[in-house]
């Protein structure tokens, strides 16, 4: 479909030319007043190193795979996160409890290998939809970048640390050993 | 003045003229320096942005983002000096100082301050004294030359985009020549003389530009064009020929062509102040202070150099047709008029 363009026709003040620029420069001299008498904080521009911006509360950033208060993984390893993922990044490998499943009425599985590979992420949260057991996050840090692509490779207990200082938790490097049946599952 | 040539053991007039030569060649190459600085954070905060901040003098003093003009200057100091393998190599190298030296020519007729006597001698505030011959003719000749070094450094590197930026620039210097002339042909005409000291001298009372409006327009537009500034920079229409005339030019080499078009802005800003704002002169004092009427002439011509870098983030770049059409004709017929209408005034009344 031909889109017909109209000829703008201009009345006489703006075919001078001088007025509507002498126009066009009182704008800019009021941004230009304006910005420069406005304290830098409350200027648009977020000066990033150096302040960081909060982000939105649906903002989906760095995972955290969640835990119980005793610290065991939420993970039931069913691999319905790596079922879901549309960039393929997530590799688990699962493992089983053992005995104390039966007898102590803990989950059947836990992963042993949690892997996320943060290069290949997309931060889509597909894996946070997918999940039955609100096991995966994806929550507010923005800032992953590093020297080498092995520190870009997120294991399990990687994971499982990412928020733990800004949240007041202790960083575990171990599954705990169960001592209390979990609560009833919900599912 | 005596004693510091007498210390110096050089006649005072020798050492005048090589402060002046100082005075002239450091200032307005320091105010394109910072013109540069302006240029960015100017742009920056009539955008609402807030511009370079983050390079720190001794990696400690930010000063408002103006040691980011030492880290340019070093940068491109260091930068690996490239010469594309086709292009002509002597004229290569040439060119930017072609661009350069003309812009710093040009600055030299200027008078930037009253004149004053001092033991029976008297000093004049521009580097050529009054009384030379040459007087506005000269920087308006020099501002011509400058084309050679767009053209050279176009035509030299053996590049399309340049040559096209090349002879978009040579082809608006002569359309926006003469209308400019004739602007500033009646000037003369009304002062009586071409002499800047004269010219200035006869702005005393009134200012050029009030009976000069129209011939003002006209010399500002073409100024633009001239100094190859927005919205006339043709010769390098970034969104049109990658970088025009400079396409091929990197490190020392492209700065000093940068720096070139600043210098030239500064003195076509020293030029309109001189022709229409009354140079040095301050309204309502009829014999101002030398060091008041140096601060008159500075406190204005940063203005303009100002409007320079206003004008340009204000308004987008003209099509190329739309330049021709208006050199000329509105431009011409406009300054044509302006110094036919003068004539007659004065024929009749002068």
């Amino acid at each position: 479909m031909a889109v017909i363009v109209k000829k703008v026709e201009l009345n006489w003040v703006d075919r001078t030319y001088v007025i509507p620029v002498a126009m066009g420069m009182f704008i800019t001299m009021k941004h230009f007043l304006k910005q420069l008498f406005t304290r830098s904080r409350k200027r648009f521009t977020v000066q990033y190193p150096d302040w960081k911006r909060e982000p939105a509360p649906g903002y989906r950033g760095l995972h955290e795979l969640k835990r119980f208060e005793d610290g065991a993984i939420k993970c039931v390893a069913c691999f319905m996160c790596a079922e879901a993922c549309p960039a393929r990044c997530i590799t688990i490998e699962a493992d089983e409890f053992g005995d104390l499943n039966r007898t102590q009425g803990f989950q059947e599985k836990r992963p042993a290998v949690f892997k996320i590979d943060m290069l290949r992420c997309i931060y889509c949260g597909m894996c946070e939809e997918a999940c039955p057991k609100d096991a995966i996050w994806l929550r507010s840090d923005y800032e992953q970048a590093s020297y080498d692509r092995l520190s870009m490779q997120f294991g399990k207990w990687d994971l499982m640390n990412t928020y733990a200082e800004r949240d007041g938790k202790a960083r575990i490097t171990q599954d705990p050993t169960p001592t209390v049946p979990r609560p009833p599952l919900q599912s | 003045m005596e004693l510091l040539a007498r210390i110096l053991h050089i006649s005072p007039q020798t050492f005048w003229m090589i402060a002046k030569v100082i005075i002239v060649f450091a200032g307005p190459l320091t105010l394109a320096a910072i013109l540069t600085w302006v240029e960015r954070r100017g742009s920056a905060m009539i955008q609402d942005r807030i511009g370079p901040n983050r390079a720190l003098l001794f990696g400690r003093w930010r000063l408002l983002g103006l040691p980011q003009l030492a880290a340019d200057g070093i940068k491109f100091f260091m930068k690996e000096d490239l010469v594309a393998e086709e292009a002509n190599n002597t004229l290569f190298w040439l060119a930017p100082l072609m661009a350069f030296v003309p812009a710093m020519m040009g600055f030299a007729v200027i008078p930037f301050g009253r004149d004053f006597t001092e033991a029976g001698r008297t000093y004049s505030l521009s580097l050529l004294d009054p009384g030379n011959g040459m007087g506005m003719l000269y920087p308006m000749a020099i501002g011509a030359v400058a084309v050679y070094g767009i053209l050279t450094a176009s035509w030299s590197s053996n590049n399309k985009w340049s040559i096209l930026g090349g002879m978009r620039a040579s082809a608006q210097m002569v359309s926006y020549e003469i209308g400019m002339s004739l602007a500033v042909i009646a000037i003369f005409m009304t002062t009586g003389g071409y002499d800047p000291h004269q010219i200035v001298a006869a702005q005393a009372k009134t200012w050029n530009v009030f009976p000069h409006i129209f011939g003002f327009l006209v010399f500002f537009t073409c100024m633009f064009a001239e100094t190859n500034r927005l919205p006339f920079d043709f010769a390098e229409g970034e969104s049109e020929i990658v970088a025009g005339f400079h396409t091929e030019y990197g490190s020392m080499k492209f700065a000093l062509l940068q720096l070139s078009e600043y210098v030239h802005m500064v003195t076509a800003a020293a030029l309109i102040v001189t022709l229409y704002f009354g140079g040095w002169q301050i309204p309502g004092m009829a014999h101002p202070p030398v060091l008041l009427s140096i601060g008159a002439f500075v406190v204005k011509w940063v203005f303009f150099c100002w409007v320079f870098i206003w004008i340009r983030w204000t308004i987008p770049r003209f099509r190329f047709d739309q330049l021709m059409f208006l050199g000329w004709k509105v431009m011409l017929p406009l300054s044509m008029g302006n110094l036919l209408v003068h004539a007659y005034f004065m024929h009749r009344w002068g």
